[in-house]
């Protein structure tokens, strides 16, 4: 077989050109935030205020942690979707009573569930290769039953005094699960950037078949991918459970789907290294503002949910034109 | 669709089924057919041959509607047409039997042979049309088989031969056969063959892709030679020999593409490959892969070579192996790479493996990125993974890269680029042994000459190397030793210098008169 | 014959006719026929959704917005008050949300897991808008084709086989019927035959959105409310049904048998539970464990999603 030439290369774009190309090619996170704060300043100035931007930023921190670890997993071309689940499950742990134990002992026993749940994901979609969206969710169904089977006979109780402290005080102004969140985000930027485990990573997530083909221990990488992803639910529990104040089998339920269009929203699609960990951060951000936005214009629980579908659609609509326009 | 003006005409003065004209055909950077020519005649059959690579395949399917040509005519009885689908070649009157089989496992061998072309009766599936025609199908052609059972519990050669029936039944004009008998016993090539001539006597035009010179002789009354995707004849089958044929097959001018082979002979060996089943039930192959040498595989497509080389890579699970191999500095230990890909990669052998796209690299990723992967080798996955610029910048040097720099992503580069860049990724990984497929498959002239050389380099510092390739004068200029493939099995060990394209071929051929003829050359 | 596309296996039919038979003898009010009036009538939702699910399954795709759906559809034919108003509204509802999961998974290259994800959250906002409550009012006539018997048959048996024979028609008598099971097997393969697969696997989803719509209103009939989380459970049941019938979710084998037997077991093992006294909450734990169970048994090449 031979070859032709390589064809001439094109002319350079002009600047304002490779701008625009350059900005369409961001994550949707960042105009999608640019354009959010505008409307808001437009029409909700009151949100934007030093007194509610610090409290929306608290909210949005257990979704800026499920995000690290749902990029963790979908980086590889997993999902995760047992957050809620664990959740529940950690709540009930720490607030029911049920196990007679000190503060500092339930929150341990805490994350040996999530380390339980975190092996349990791992196995099944490893080496029973079981699809991980089903996977996960079943456990979460699973989790959820328990806990509400439980709670018949105990109710869940009063939140540990040491969480409800924690998510209410604040340092040098900031908000202490806002700080916890960046505690938790910045170490794992700095680890995906330079530890054997991010560039396998991003190989996995860019080429599965090739990373297996060329030793890589992709199926290792998985692992401890939905490891890490249950633990930070775990992490995502503490925090939930000290904003409410009590245990709750609601609680945390929609911080599943709403990890995913974060993480879609951010730039990390299935198998997609490219993003950092920056846009998922900001896309936390962003979706939290954006459903204190809307409901401070009016918008239920109907349009809340109605516009999450949307968005995991357009934004995997988005995803797939553009793989097939490069590919 | 018949064009009642030319249906009236003799014969003689009809236009021709099929006529192709100036067809030309690209996948990205690679040209698979260029400006290729030919015309068939009815009531005819018509061979189309050559090396692997040539193009058949593609010509083939370009007339069945898989594929669009990028520029040239297809003209169907006289009228230039655009076949847009399987399914518009089919309404043309064109039916094609793949190679690959479309039969699909889980439906009977009736509803196999309509798929597509269903009876239907008010709307509903005609059920016992469909029985009445496939009993009517398979007893035209003389197969015995029940049309009510399950194609996934056929043999291979049953499955083909629904294959063929499917093909035949249609009422088509033009017929295409793939290399059909590949996987048929005799009495099911005899069938094929009297269906041939049945269809060949009813005026039918029939396209025939195959390596098997005696099926060539006996069955077709016309041939064409393709070269590395270029026309270069078509003669009567009369006016030919096996000896003229396969000349017209091979032959090119050998370019001073290849470094000079080892002055020193070979060291211990990398590889003792005593006994290796890839596939259980399958032939054994034994080879010998000696530190400072590199060893070729060839042979004919689809003869097992591949699974060798995936069975030592630790990608293919070997059914059973028996193998020694000693690292650079390790002492010889026995080997098994059932184990896995990640051990056999621990343990110092690399593949590059034939789909650069799909399974060697990482095209979103940069340059840096996918060499730099290799520096990994071994490393636990906390470790940190050190960015070692220089050493990048060694390896870019070392393999003559041509790239803007080193952030550049492997997809945007050139073919000879990217696989320079696989290469590099294992030069950085510092393996001792090198297992490639199709080292230069869509790779530009001068890359060539540049991957060769990295490959000698690579040897002549104690590393060892197989090639598999199905370029017969690839493997004649690069290698030390060929060791051809057939049914699984190493059928002959020659060594570069001697050897010869018209030997090598005869050797991959299936028919012994001709290979006997051919290795007195 | 066609076994070696149905999936049947040993353990599929007898694990239904297991579940009976240690449930009579361990439960003596499970035979009894207030029980199984119930039972029966428990198992038609899913049974009809499991229909649906299966068809999707033929062709390697999975619904998970069928939940979502049957909620919708109960809340609208709540909030009609023209029972055929309502049934039409729910009907073309359901093609509507079936084309475009079949359009997005065939057309877009859409993972069908995230894309019926998406209009199952979108679709349960939609139910909690149309009916924000349980409650609304169904038409009696509606009422009284879910409850009772007719011709000495109870109702819901006459919706299982209805919704069952029209399934097996379209899958052993028409082509489409057929082109499912190619499309599932080898979509490659069955393009070069001619098939459009596209249009085979947007019709799979069509027909399993329709068949949700319908499980949907007997629901609402049966228990004279429209309910907008009545669904909520039936996506991962129906799933684990299908599952448990031995239709394989990679594509290409499945049958109606299956489909049906696969929701008995999973019908009777809740019944079961129920009679047993655990607590009913527990009934998602069980489910979730069968889940995982009998996705895990099938054998799969991909690893994650």
């Amino acid at each position: 077989m031979t070859t032709n030439p390589p064809p001439a290369a094109a002319p350079a774009p002009s600047a304002a050109r490779r701008a625009l190309r350059w900005l369409f090619a961001l994550p949707p996170a960042y105009l999608g935030t640019a354009v959010l704060l505008l409307l808001a300043a437009m029409l909700r100035p009151q949100l934007l205020s030093m007194f509610l931007l610090p409290l929306i930023a608290r909210q949005a921190a257990p979704l800026g942690l499920a995000v690290i670890g749902q990029s963790l997993v979908m980086r590889a071309r997993s999902i995760d979707l047992s957050s809620g689940g664990v959740i529940v499950a950690v709540s009930y742990i720490l607030t029911s009573g049920y196990f007679p134990v000190s503060d500092a002992v339930a929150m341990a026993m805490c994350v040996g569930l999530g380390l339980c749940v975190g092996v349990l994901n791992g196995v099944l979609i490893v080496k029973a290769r079981a699809s991980s969206m089903i996977v996960t969710l079943a456990v979460a169904m699973i989790l959820l039953g328990i806990v509400i089977a439980l709670s018949q006979f105990r109710a869940p109780g009063d939140a540990p005094e040491f969480l409800r402290a924690f998510a209410r005080q604040r340092w040098w102004g900031v908000p202490l699960p806002v700080l916890l969140w960046l505690a938790v985000l910045v170490p794992v930027a700095l680890l995906l950037r330079s530890t054997v485990f991010g560039r396998y990573l991003d190989a996995v997530g860019a080429n599965p078949q090739a990373a297996a083909l060329s030793g890589i221990p992709y199926l290792r990488v998985i692992f401890v991918g939905h490891v890490a992803s249950a633990l930070v639910s775990v992490i995502c529990g503490f925090i939930l459970v000290g904003f409410v104040g009590k245990g709750s089998i609601t609680l945390g339920q929609d911080l599943a789907l709403n990890s995913l269009a974060a993480a879609i929203l951010g730039g990390v699609n299935f198998g997609n290294g490219k993003g950092g960990m920056a846009g998922p951060a900001v896309a936390a951000f962003m979706l939290t503002f954006l459903f204190n936005f809307l409901t401070s214009l009016g918008l239920g629980e109907p349009g809340r949910l109605m516009l999450q579908g949307a968005i995991i659609a357009a934004a995997a609509l988005a995803w797939s034109l553009n793989r097939g326009r490069t590919s | 669709m018949s064009d009642d003006g030319a249906a009236r005409l003799p014969r003689s003065e009809r236009p021709p089924p099929i006529e192709l004209r100036s067809m030309c055909k690209a996948f990205g950077p690679v040209v698979a057919l260029r400006d290729v020519s030919l015309v068939g005649q009815a009531g005819s059959v018509h061979a189309i041959t050559g090396e692997n690579g040539a193009g058949k395949s593609t010509l083939m399917k370009l007339l069945a509607g898989v594929h669009a040509p990028d520029a040239g005519e297809l003209r169907i009885d006289g009228r230039v047409v655009h076949l847009h689908s399987p399914a518009a070649a089919r309404r043309a009157g064109i039916s094609t039997v793949f190679q690959e089989l479309t039969v699909l496992p889980n439906l009977t061998v009736a509803e196999n042979l309509l798929l597509g072309r269903e009876p239907t009766h008010l709307g509903w599936l005609g059920r016992g049309a469909m029985q009445a025609e496939a009993r009517a199908v398979l007893a035209r052609i003389g197969i015995e088989l029940d049309p009510q059972r399950a194609c996934g519990a056929l043999s291979i050669g049953e499955q083909q031969m629904v294959e063929i029936a499917k093909g035949v039944s249609t009422d088509a004009s033009v017929f295409i056969f793939d290399e059909p008998t590949a996987p048929l016993n005799r009495a099911e090539v005899d069938k094929l063959e009297a269906l041939i001539g049945a269809l060949k006597a009813q005026g039918k035009l029939i396209f025939y892709i195959s390596h098997r010179l005696d099926e060539i002789f006996r069955l077709c009354d016309t041939v064409t030679v393709l070269k590395d995707g270029e026309w270069v004849a078509t003669e009567p089958v009369s006016a030919l020999s096996a000896d003229t044929l396969i000349t017209l097959m091979v032959g090119r001018p050998l370019q001073a593409l290849f470094p000079p082979r080892a002055a020193t002979p070979p060291g211990e060996a990398a590889l003792d490959v005593r006994r290796l089943t890839p596939v259980a039930g399958d032939a054994s192959a034994s080879l010998l892969l000696r530190r400072g040498e590199i060893v070729g595989l060839g042979g004919l497509e689809g003869q097992g070579q591949r699974e060798i080389m995936r069975a030592l890579a630790g990608v293919l699970k070997a059914a059973d192996c028996d193998i020694v191999r000693s690292a650079r500095d390790a002492r010889s230990a026995p080997f098994d790479p059932r184990e896995g890909a990640v051990r056999v990669v621990q343990q110092g052998i690399g593949l590059i493996p034939e789909d650069r796209k799909l399974e060697g690299l990482y095209m979103d990723l940069s340059i840096a990125d996918n060499i730099g992967l290799g520096v990994l080798r071994g490393l636990g996955l906390m470790r940190r993974a050190r960015r070692d610029r220089a050493l990048l910048e060694r390896i870019a040097a070392q393999l003559q890269l041509r790239a803007r720099d080193l952030s550049q992503d492997a997809g945007e580069l050139s073919g000879g680029n990217q696989q320079k860049v696989m290469v590099g990724r294992w030069l950085a990984a510092g393996v001792d042994t090198l297992l490639i497929e199709q080292p230069t498959r869509g790779v530009d002239v001068g890359a060539k000459a540049e991957i060769y050389g990295l490959l000698r380099e690579f040897v002549a510092q104690g590393g060892a190397v197989l090639v598999l390739s199905s370029d017969l004068l690839e493997l004649i200029g690069l290698c030390d030793r060929i060791l051809m493939v057939r049914g699984g099995r190493i059928v002959g060990d020659v060594p570069a210098a001697s050897a010869s394209e018209e030997a090598l071929l005869a050797l991959a051929l299936a028919d012994e008169p001709v290979a006997a003829k051919a290795a007195a050359i | 014959m066609r076994s070696i596309r149905s999936g049947i296996s040993v353990y599929t039919l007898g694990l239904p006719v297991l579940l009976v038979v240690v449930l009579g003898l361990a439960i003596p009010s499970f035979l009894a026929p207030q029980n199984l009036a119930n039972v029966s009538g428990q198992i038609t939702a899913l049974l009809i959704v499991t229909l649906g699910q299966m068809v999707v399954a033929l062709v390697a795709g999975i619904d998970l917005s069928v939940g979502s759906v049957i909620s919708l559809a109960s809340c609208l034919v709540a909030t009609q008050a023209d029972p055929l108003t309502g049934v039409a509204l729910a009907l073309l509802l359901g093609l509507a949300v079936g084309l475009v999961n079949g359009a997005g998974v065939a057309l877009a290259g859409i993972h069908p897991l995230i894309m019926t994800l998406s209009t199952m959250t979108f679709l349960q906002g939609l139910a909690f808008l149309i009916l924000p409550i349980p409650g609304g009012q169904i038409p009696p006539s509606l009422r009284e084709l879910a409850n009772g018997t007719l011709w000495g048959l109870p109702q819901p048996l006459l919706w299982c086989a209805l919704c069952a024979g029209a399934v097996a028609l379209l899958l052993h008598r028409t082509r489409l019927g057929l082109h499912l099971f190619a499309v599932g097997a080898n979509a490659h393969s069955a393009q070069l035959n001619g098939v459009r697969t596209a249009g085979v696997v947007i019709a799979a989803y069509a027909v399993c959105s329709l068949l949700a719509v319908v499980s949907g209103i007997y629901l609402a009939a049966r228990v004279a409310a429209g309910d907008p989380s009545m669904g909520a459970a039936f996506g991962l049941e129906s799933v684990t049904a299908v599952a448990l019938g031995g239709v394989q979710l990679t594509g290409g084998v499945g049958s109606i048998v299956g489909a049906i037997t696969g929701a008995l077991s999973l019908g009777l093992i809740t019944n079961g539970i129920n009679l047993f006294g655990v607590s009913p909450f527990l009934r998602g734990a069980f489910t979730g464990a069968l889940l995982l169970v009998a996705v895990c048994v099938q054998r799969r090449r991909s690893v994650g999603l």
